[in-house]
């Protein structure tokens, strides 16, 4: 128990587990014998949930975003590797820079003129998510790159490796593992977007959609089970990409601090 | 203190008036030194030269000039028999920290180094004499991070002998190791000097005892003072620092640390280093 408060310390596997059980029992608790006014009760959330799911089409709904988040997130991977890698060239640098601040432009007035240049309204959230993912990519693709030490260059030049090469084996091979732990990071970003997105183009619906209406109905205990939803689904795609971080980078997590 | 007959043949290693600025600074002035192919009579080795320096003089920098890796500000490096104009890649070069490819297998760092040189058969041959030479065979599996620094110290070795042309160039390997990591890369030297006629181990160090004990040729690098008594930038290596310890009977002597002039001419090197 004392290794539970003490700084930097490493609890054993069966008291840290009991002590993560030990806490969601509390939250659960707490909500369930303290309901406060405004927020909906545990019993009410989930009420809501098996609505959602039999009358309005939940899962339905979670799987059109989710495909939608995949693909773009998909696209916008291979993009943003490509402009990252591309800063090897100095000629290409500026663009990569660019991308990188263009997280901060806002989405809203984006559409418009994703609307103009594409035709279907799917085109356009795909293309807004793919825009919104590949600039943050670009900015922790671009900082792992940075990460690169003139000793692991030098390292792959003194094999006779010529630049492109060494630039493939340092970069390319050797940083392909914390690629993946950015687009991890990044994911996360797809949903808050999506979300967004999907209430400006109806047509496709979407979970965002979903969570608009009940929102806009104040039908709390559906935003609720709705944000739930969500929650548990980033909390499992994250587990995959932990997963296959570990099947097929499995030197990634060696020689570090548990 | 006994001089052992040796002779001394071609060059291997030629710089000549190397000089390196950064942003106008001099760290490096007019550096002339010559490794020659060393034989000795009814004996098939290599060699081992040293070239010392104090913390921050600049030693790293003329690794990096002597490995290829970067083009002094004047002057030039040529490399092998034929002595050509050195480029990555010709001499194998141990960074401080061993550097190795994380991201593959022990065997895999070692056959991305062998197929620079050879057919992909060839090169799974010489990975296989290599990992069972160097005492690494049982750990082909391991992934660096898994290695102890010996290990790894045995495979940057290893790994840069498998694609260079019997140079090797070792920036600090006793840094920061203990008594018997020290004998331990001690012995990966002497192994890797018989391994071919021509292997030539250069140790660039600040560390007098061990260098010596190990070189037969010495290089001290260090600053020069003007005729007023003022500090010239830029450290080189004076006419008087420059060693041959076979001709003084101090090299390749199974104990020769425990020999009274060999602590007499560390003692020398020492005082030449407070005064330079």
């Amino acid at each position: 128990m004392k290794s539970l408060f003490a700084p930097n310390a490493q609890p054993a596997r069966l008291v840290f587990t009991t002590m993560v059980i030990g806490q969601a029992a509390l939250l659960l608790l707490l909500w369930l014998f303290y309901p406060m006014q405004l927020f909906p009760s545990l019993g009410e959330v989930v009420r809501a949930l098996g609505d959602l799911i039999t009358t309005q089409g939940l899962i339905q709904e979670l799987w059109a975003s989710m495909s939608t988040a995949l693909q773009a997130l998909a696209v916008a991977t291979v993009l943003a590797l490509l402009i990252s890698y591309l800063t090897a060239l100095p000629f290409f640098r500026p663009i990569a820079y660019a991308a990188s601040k263009m997280r901060y432009l806002t989405l809203t007035g984006l559409t418009f003129f994703m609307a103009l240049m594409v035709s279907s309204g799917h085109q356009v959230k795909l293309s807004v998510l793919i825009f919104g993912a590949t600039v943050y990519l670009v900015t922790g693709m671009t900082s792992v790159i940075l990460t690169t030490t003139q000793e692991e260059m030098d390292h792959a030049r003194t094999l006779g490796m010529g630049e492109w090469r060494s630039f493939y084996e340092v970069v390319v091979l050797g940083k392909l593992d914390e690629m993946l732990e950015v687009v991890r990071q990044n994911f996360a970003i797809i949903w808050t977007m999506i979300t967004l997105v999907e209430t400006l183009y109806q047509s496709e619906g979407g979970i965002g959609l979903l969570l608009y209406k009940q929102n806009r109905y104040l039908h709390l205990d559906g935003v609720l089970a709705i944000q739930l939803v969500i929650l548990a689904t980033g909390a499992a795609q994250d587990y995959v990409f932990v997963l296959l971080r570990k099947v097929f980078f499995p030197y990634s997590s060696l020689g570090t601090s548990a | 203190m006994t001089a052992l007959p040796y002779n001394y043949k071609d060059p291997i290693l030629t710089l000549e008036n190397i000089s390196m600025s950064f942003h106008g600074e001099p760290v490096l002035r007019d550096i002339n030194a010559q490794i020659l192919d060393v034989t000795r009579p009814n004996m098939r080795q290599g060699q081992v030269v040293g070239f010392y320096g104090r913390s921050g003089i600049g030693k790293s920098v003329l690794c990096r000039i002597m490995a290829g890796l970067i083009a002094p500000s004047a002057g030039t490096v040529e490399v092998g028999l034929a002595q050509q104009p050195v480029t990555p890649g010709m001499v194998g070069f141990v960074q401080q920290r061993y550097p190795l490819f994380d991201h593959r297998t022990l065997h895999d760092n070692l056959l991305v180094a062998a197929l620079r040189k050879h057919a992909p058969a060839d090169a799974r041959q010489h990975v296989e004499a290599y990992l069972e030479r160097f005492g690494l065979a049982p750990h082909r599996r391991k992934y660096p991070a898994l290695l102890s620094g010996g290990q790894r110290q045995r495979a940057a070795i290893a790994q840069q002998l498998l694609c260079s042309d019997h140079l090797i160039l070792l920036d600090e390997p006793f840094s920061g190791l203990d008594v018997a990591m020290i004998d331990e890369v001690k012995r990966i030297i002497v192994e890797v000097t018989t391994m071919d006629e021509l292997n030539t181990v250069i140790i660039v160090s600040h560390d007098i005892v061990t260098t010596t004990a190990l070189a037969d040729r010495l290089w001290l690098l260090g600053y020069e003072h003007d005729a007023a008594g003022a500090l010239v930038p830029g450290a080189t290596i004076s006419p008087q620092h420059q060693y041959n310890l076979a001709e003084m009977g101090l090299a390749w002597h199974e104990n020769v640390e425990a020999e009274p002039e060999f602590a007499q001419f560390v003692e020398h090197i020492k005082n030449e280093i407070r005064g330079s």
